[in-house]
């Protein structure tokens, strides 16, 4: 075949009214039939070199004639891809790479935003946890176990079982209850700080 | 016509420059309206031309738009369209192709070195001229070729690829059979690759 495909293209071509011989007639048939498919938009099949090359003459004869112009489809494709492929993503058939660069723009945008609410979710985050850190926080929270091991009289507590209900005839009398519960939490105070005292001296934590 | 940009679209120069400064600063999709306008006239008057395979130009217009995306920042402007800067990027793929391909291709190796002297880009800022120029160039070398046929292959590439009446209506405009037709259209077409490749070995200083 090589030497025919040499001959197709090289070798002297016969003038119009040469008899063909058979094999000449089945090529030219063969290359009518894929200049056929080519003028009608169908991609031909596999063929010869030689029919390619001659194909090629056809199609850049039509081309400079203005007879093939880029398909709008096609041309949308190749615009496309070319976007697609310039910003790193997939081929053909991913998301639309408007709405790519859409997100992009979006994204780009919003930055600033976005920098700065996690700027103040990690701020306000920060404080909590200073906040929980802290004696006052911590007394929100103690373990129930602790208070339970503690005397009475150095919890905090309600006044009512000290005082007890309040007659009307005694209610004028607030100087007095008052005087009570200072006295019971006076004693508490001195309780815990004897006690404290008194680890201090066999050398344990204050 | 794919080869009339500037009347088709109005884009003005201004507009193109600043979607291609849009574009050299990052926003990409800038320049859509940019390949979107010169596709056609690369395709139909750069590449096609110069390759004669439509499927091979398409993949070659898509390289070169993406090239053209990705090398924007290189791009300098000076008052002048992008076209060019696009049509070089074109004939360098196609070039690519031609290197890269076995097979003879004598006939398409003759339209990249003929049009390519022929057309000054650089000396032109409109895109239309430039395309109109190139697609005239391309014209005028296939006429060229084609009144050194003899008058039925003329004939037979007139009716065929040109007009591209069916192969029964030329075949009675010729006078002949049908199988008689494929037979002229054949050699015809061996015929101008023949006389066109001839042609592209002429001393380059009886090109210009």
């Amino acid at each position: 075949m090589a030497t025919q495909d040499e001959d197709t293209l090289t070798g002297p071509v016969p003038d119009p009214e040469t008899e063909p011989t058979a094999a000449e007639l089945a090529h030219a048939r063969r290359f009518a039939e894929l200049v056929d498919k080519t003028l009608s938009g169908r991609t031909p099949p596999a063929m010869s070199a030689d029919d390619r090359a001659l194909l090629e003459v056809a199609t850049v004869i039509r081309a400079t004639r203005g007879n093939l112009e880029l398909a709008p489809g096609a041309q949308h494709a190749a615009v496309e891809d070319a976007l697609r492929q310039a910003i790193g993503t997939g081929p053909q058939g991913a998301a639309p790479v408007t709405s790519i660069l859409e997100a992009r723009a979006r994204l780009r945008r919003r930055a600033p935003w976005i920098v700065a609410a996690t700027s103040t979710l990690a701020a306000v985050a920060a404080i909590a946890a200073l906040w929980l850190r802290t004696p006052g926080g911590a007394a929100h929270g103690p373990p129930v176990a602790h208070r339970a091991e503690l005397p009475l009289e150095w919890t905090s507590r309600s006044a009512d079982a000290l005082i007890g209900p309040i007659a009307r005839d005694h209610a004028g009398d607030a100087g007095a209850r008052l005087d009570a519960i200072f006295a019971d939490r006076l004693d508490g105070f001195r309780g815990f700080h004897e006690f404290r005292a008194r680890r201090l001296t066999r050398g344990g934590k204050p | 016509m794919a080869s009339e940009p500037a009347t088709t679209v109005e884009l003005e120069l201004e507009q193109e420059q600043r979607l291609v400064e849009e574009a050299q600063q990052g926003n990409l999709d800038a320049m859509r309206p940019i390949l979107e306008r010169y596709a056609a006239p690369l395709y139909g008057t750069v590449i096609l031309p110069r390759l004669g395979d439509a499927a091979s130009a398409e993949e070659v217009l898509r390289d070169t738009l993406a090239t053209a995306v990705e090398k924007i920042r290189r791009f300098t402007w000076q008052g002048k369209s992008i076209y060019p800067w696009l049509r070089q990027i074109a004939i360098n793929k196609v070039y690519d192709v031609h290197r890269q391909s076995k097979r003879s291709r004598r006939l398409a190796d003759a339209m990249v070195h003929e049009v390519a002297v022929e057309t000054d880009p650089a000396s032109h800022a409109d895109a239309q001229l430039i395309a109109d120029q190139e697609r005239r160039a391309h014209r005028d070398r296939i006429d060229e070729t084609l009144q050194q046929l003899q008058e039925r292959y003329r004939s037979a590439i007139e009716l065929r690829l040109v007009q591209e009446l069916s192969r029964e209506d030329c075949a009675r405009r010729l006078g002949v059979t049908i199988g008689t037709f494929d037979v002229l259209l054949f050699r015809a077409v061996r015929a101008f690759r023949k006389h066109f490749g001839e042609r592209a070995e002429l001393p380059r200083t009886g090109d210009t």
